[in-house]
């Protein structure tokens, strides 16, 4: 620390005594600060509301007041965006981080310049702050983040006859082929893919990486043109690689159970933290984690998640700012949640309070989140981009042509991006 | 002979006819992990059977206020729309004014959109007239439904039926329009007033886009809006869903069976004797 | 008209005026604004910036490929579920149109699917249609397996995925006819139908000549409505198969939905709207002209 506070330091301060005075100086009966979340597992749920207490009690002699209010997951988008079209969004609200850049771009968020130090900034993980930045500007962070990875039982794969790669080191694909088919023939059902996952959103992100690795991308840089992006000949390679999976009768295409790993049924699971914790508390040392397999030399990580922002335009953006610091902040915000849902804890400084992070199979997570994990494209047509793309790789695990099916996919996208902005998609 | 037939068949349809809800009745009574793990057939008869989920259920879908929120919704729907939408049906069906086979096919055609349609200028117009958010959120989840034309077409059939030597009677009785309407033609349709209560009921029962747009925060949870909470991201407890299901279901299968009675009514031509 | 009913028709405003004014706000206020802006480009999270932009977007609408998938996907969807939920819920209705008690137990029987969650239905039959693939096979085909039928994909075939998902409305909707018809079996004389019997007339006979012509409105109004709901068909395709696979399955509704909720695309939303209501107005104009109602 300097003798003289940064800019940014003084700004901050200037945040907090914004909030405390604009709340001060408010009508006598507290006017509530809105804050939307999503639904969430009960144990997450819980902690946030407690987290919304333990603000109000802080701020109790400045009458600042949050007011909570959850909507069902599978429609919070479709809530966020109509409360956008009415005027109607809080002072504050969750978002999923793929749909800050449309949000962001349609003047919905305030950024967040000046909110947070630069030491703050670094303190988040690095995913975080990449997931939240539109076009050079921070406009959401998040306290907790996600990470994918396969997930396999030790004991199936050596009774198959498999060798394990070392910690930290993904299967190559044809190492990966090979294990299945070995799996498959001592009499197990190799892999899970969770093909029968609801929300559409799974396998955007579950099985991007599996297209970064192979070099391809889901859109261009500049977030608007899809043609000859998405169904380009690395991504139509390593989708075919990936529909192997389902011809040769390595994943099921149709499962009807969600959990099959944990129930002994399979040896691999393509899935992400939040099964940590069950498949630890079933298979103890028996578990392996590591990284999702890929198509090309390295390995890369699906990551990202719900984060906070600030809506704009808003009376009470001081007030939310204040929100946002303190469901972020390490020590009241990200150790309750990260601990209720087992997500990964959002800032640095949150992990000497998680000790399981030390060791394996944690500390994975966090070193992916450090060194390969990517975010999903920021763009503003990101809902289009996900909803086609999920089709189409649900349409391809049972069977359609990749190429056509792709180019299929990239065509609606790009009819959506060319109505809407009037350039060629 | 014959009648065993009956029963057996009758039996055998039901069961068909309801396999797939008494599988949801059965995926509700085990623990969550078992739901989707075994087959059907162990469902029914590995035993093991708790109300865990419907503990689960109740408590996070904050059940207690869905059904109350869902309740009052179909009551003042329900309610407020017999007495709208009756006075409406019985112009068209009895009231020769003109226009009205025009207005008539008017009202039809608003039957056509549905609320996924029309969801954004509506919630735009209930906006405005102040009824979002609040405790008039409850007045914007209701209102917009109170007259209905699918009900007014429907009661409007049913005035139809009403023989005219009753208002004949009437007239000569020197009955003002009113009275007509609420002496004469009302108790002569009284099934079609339950069925159309009925209808209503299953109706917004299961309305899910409007509650959840509608309202800023908690206030119009109705019992779909409960049963979506539990809809999270993975991993997800379904067996506290079925249960959700299974309870929200029951209230509407009981006014059924108590309603329905009702159905099964006068015969209109019983004022001729 | 006989000065009585002169005199009841002046009162006739009286008694549309609440529902004029409840349906005039809600119904017809929003129908007109969306016929508005229909005509405009405009982002869904950016409604203050409305362009004009004229019959593009219906022209847009149009030459998109999944609408007008979609809309030959509902009227086919309609095709078959109107007539065919028609004829069952009737026959259901004559079946169990008696006081007794287990004919009571037989109606809320046929009429509980119409009250259970949607979205949990749609796992239910989602599970019920599993393919044969493994162990995981579904009920439904299993038990074709076992009569010897070949097993199918119902819902990931695009061939079978309209049919499976009609399959399972029919089955969701039947109750709610089935209560309409009884509502209207209430009004058949039952003098005529005894006299029929002593006349030595069989059952088919009685229904077909007295009870089908005496619930000859009921008849009329539950196929136009019908219909209307049919095209109004949403949450089966977009919980069960979201439309796919490729565009086997998408709705009208469902597609207006993705236009308003997923491309953001509030003009385009409300041009396929406008062209739902006009499709619909026809064919309703159309089905009240050919079976004209009966009025006593």
């Amino acid at each position: 620390m300097g003798l003289t506070p940064s800019r940014l330091e003084i700004s901050r301060r200037s945040w907090l005594a914004a909030a405390l005075s604009a709340a001060a100086c408010g009508c006598s009966s507290r006017p509530a600060l809105r804050i939307w979340a999503h639904q969430g597992q009960e144990a997450e749920h819980a902690a946030l509301a407690g987290i919304v207490e333990a603000f109000n009690r802080h701020h109790a002699a400045g009458s600042l007041r949050a007011e909570l209010t959850f909507f069902p997951d599978f429609q919070y988008p479709e809530k966020l965006a109509i409360a956008a079209a009415a005027g109607d969004l809080p002072a504050a609200f969750e978002l999923d981080g793929p749909l800050v850049a449309r949000f962001a771009s349609a003047g919905l968020l305030a950024p967040l310049a000046g909110l947070f130090s630069a030491a703050e900034r670094r303190d988040f993980l690095p995913t975080i702050i990449e997931q939240g930045t539109f076009e050079g500007q921070l406009y959401s962070v998040g306290a907790f983040e996600s990470a994918t990875v396969l997930y396999g039982d030790r004991e199936m794969l050596a009774g198959a006859g498999v060798a394990v790669p070392a910690a930290g080191q993904a299967f190559t694909w044809a190492e990966l082929m090979l294990a299945c088919e070995r799996l498959k023939r001592s009499g197990v059902r190799p892999m899970s893919l969770h093909m029968n996952e609801n929300a559409d959103e799974w396998f955007t992100y579950a099985f991007s990486p599996l297209l970064w690795s192979g070099g391809g991308a889901l859109i261009g840089n500049d977030g608007s043109s899809v043609r000859g992006e998405l169904a380009s000949a690395r991504n139509v390679a390593s989708l075919r690689a990936w529909q192997a999976l389902f011809e040769l009768g390595y994943a099921s295409a149709d499962p009807v159970d969600p959990d099959p790993f944990g129930g002994g049924k399979t040896a691999l699971d393509w899935s992400g933290h939040w099964m940590m914790r069950s498949h630890v508390a079933k298979k103890g040392a028996r578990l392996l984690v590591m990284p999702l397999p890929g198509v090309g030399p390295a390995p890369v990580a699906g990551c990202g998640t719900y984060c906070w922002g600030i809506a704009r335009p808003g009376h009470q953006q001081a007030a939310a700012g204040a929100w946002l610091r303190w469901v972020t902040d390490p020590e009241h915000g990200v150790t309750p949640l990260a601990r209720a849902s087992g997500a990964i804890p959002g800032r640095r400084s949150a992990f000497s309070r998680f000790p399981e992070y030390d060791v394996m199979p944690y500390a994975w997570l966090k070193e992916q989140l450090e060194t390969i994990a990517r975010p999903r494209p920021r763009t503003v047509f990101y809902s289009t981009l996900t909803q086609r793309f999920a089709a189409a790789l649900r349409d391809i695990a049972r069977g359609d042509d990749v190429a056509e099916r792709l180019r299929r996919a990239e065509d609606e996208i790009a009819r959506v991006i060319e109505r809407r902005s009037g350039r060629r998609g | 002979m014959k009648r065993a037939l009956q029963w057996v068949a009758s039996a055998v349809v039901a069961a068909v006819f309801l396999a797939p809800l008494l599988w949801l009745l059965a995926a509700s009574l085990v623990p969550t992990d078992q739901v989707f793990r075994g087959g059907w057939a162990r469902l029914f008869f590995d035993g093991g059977w708790t109300l865990t989920n419907y503990a689960s259920a109740w408590r996070r879908a904050a059940l207690a206020r869905s059904l109350a929120v869902s309740i009052f919704q179909a009551t003042v729907i329900g309610g407020l729309g017999l007495v709208v939408n009756s006075l409406a049906a019985y112009a068209f069906a009895r009231l020769r004014f003109r226009g009205r086979e025009a207005l008539f096919a008017v009202v039809v055609a608003l039957l056509i959109l549905p609320i996924e349609v029309l969801v954004v200028p509506l919630l735009l117009t209930v906006r405005g007239l102040g009824l979002t958010g609040g405790a008039t959120a409850l007045a914007g989840l209701t209102l917009p439904f109170v007259a209905k034309a699918f009900n007014v077409y429907f009661l409007r059939q049913h005035f139809l039926s009403v023989p005219r030597e009753l208002e004949e009677a009437g007239a000569l009785d020197g009955a003002s329009s009113w009275r007509q309407f609420w002496d004469i033609a009302l108790p002569s349709v009284r099934p079609a007033l339950v069925t159309v209560l009925v209808l209503d009921l299953l109706m917004h029962w299961g309305d899910f886009l409007w509650p959840l747009v509608i309202s800023t925060r908690a206030e119009t949870r109705t019992v779909q809006l409960g049963l979506a909470s539990l809809f999270t991201e993975p991993p997800i407890d379904w067996g506290a869903i079925m249960a959700c299901a299974v309870v929200t279901t029951l209230p509407v299968i009981g006014l059924f069976r108590v309603l329905e009675r009702f159905v099964v009514a006068t015969d209109p031509r019983a004022g001729l004797r | 008209m006989t000065s009585w009913e002169r005199s009841y028709a002046r009162s006739a405003p009286w008694f549309l005026l609440p529902a004029a004014v409840l349906l005039g706000v809600f119904v017809v206020v929003p129908t007109l604004h969306a016929l508005y802006l229909s005509f405009h480009q405009i982002d869904l999270l950016s409604l203050d910036r409305q362009r004009w932009s004229g019959v593009s977007q219906y022209a847009a609408v149009l030459s998109d490929p999944r609408f007008r998938r979609a809309f030959a996907n509902t009227a086919l969807f309609a095709l078959l579920v109107v007539p065919t939920q028609t004829v069952v819920s009737f026959a259901l209705a004559l079946w169990v149109n008696r006081p007794e008690a287990p004919w009571r137990a037989l109606r809320t029987v046929f009429f509980a699917p119409t009250v259970v969650a949607m979205p949990v239905l749609a796992i239910l039959w989602t599970l019920l249609y599993q393919p044969a693939s493994g162990s995981d096979a579904g009920p439904i085909n299993r038990v074709l397996l076992g009569l010897g039928l070949p097993a199918h994909a119902w819902l990931r075939d695009p061939r079978t995925s309209l049919l499976a998902v009609a399959a399972m409305s029919v089955w969701q909707g039947v109750g709610l006819q089935m209560m309409i018809f009884l509502a209207g079996l209430k009004a058949v004389p039952p003098a005529q139908l005894e006299a029929a019997k002593l006349d030595g007339a069989s059952a088919w006979q009685r229904t077909w000549h007295i009870t089908i012509p005496a619930l000859r409105n009921t008849f009329v109004f539950v196929l136009s409505v019908t219909s209307i709901f049919a095209f109004r068909l949403f949450v089966q395709p977009y919980l069960m198969t979201r439309g796919g696979p490729g565009n086997s399955s998408v709705s009208l509704v469902e597609a207006i939905y993705e236009m308003t909720f997923v491309a953001q695309d509030l003009g385009m939303a409300c041009a396929a709207s406008m062209l739902l209501l006009v499709t619909l107005c026809v064919l309703t104009a159309l089905q009240r002209l050919a079976l004209a109602e009966v009025r006593e």
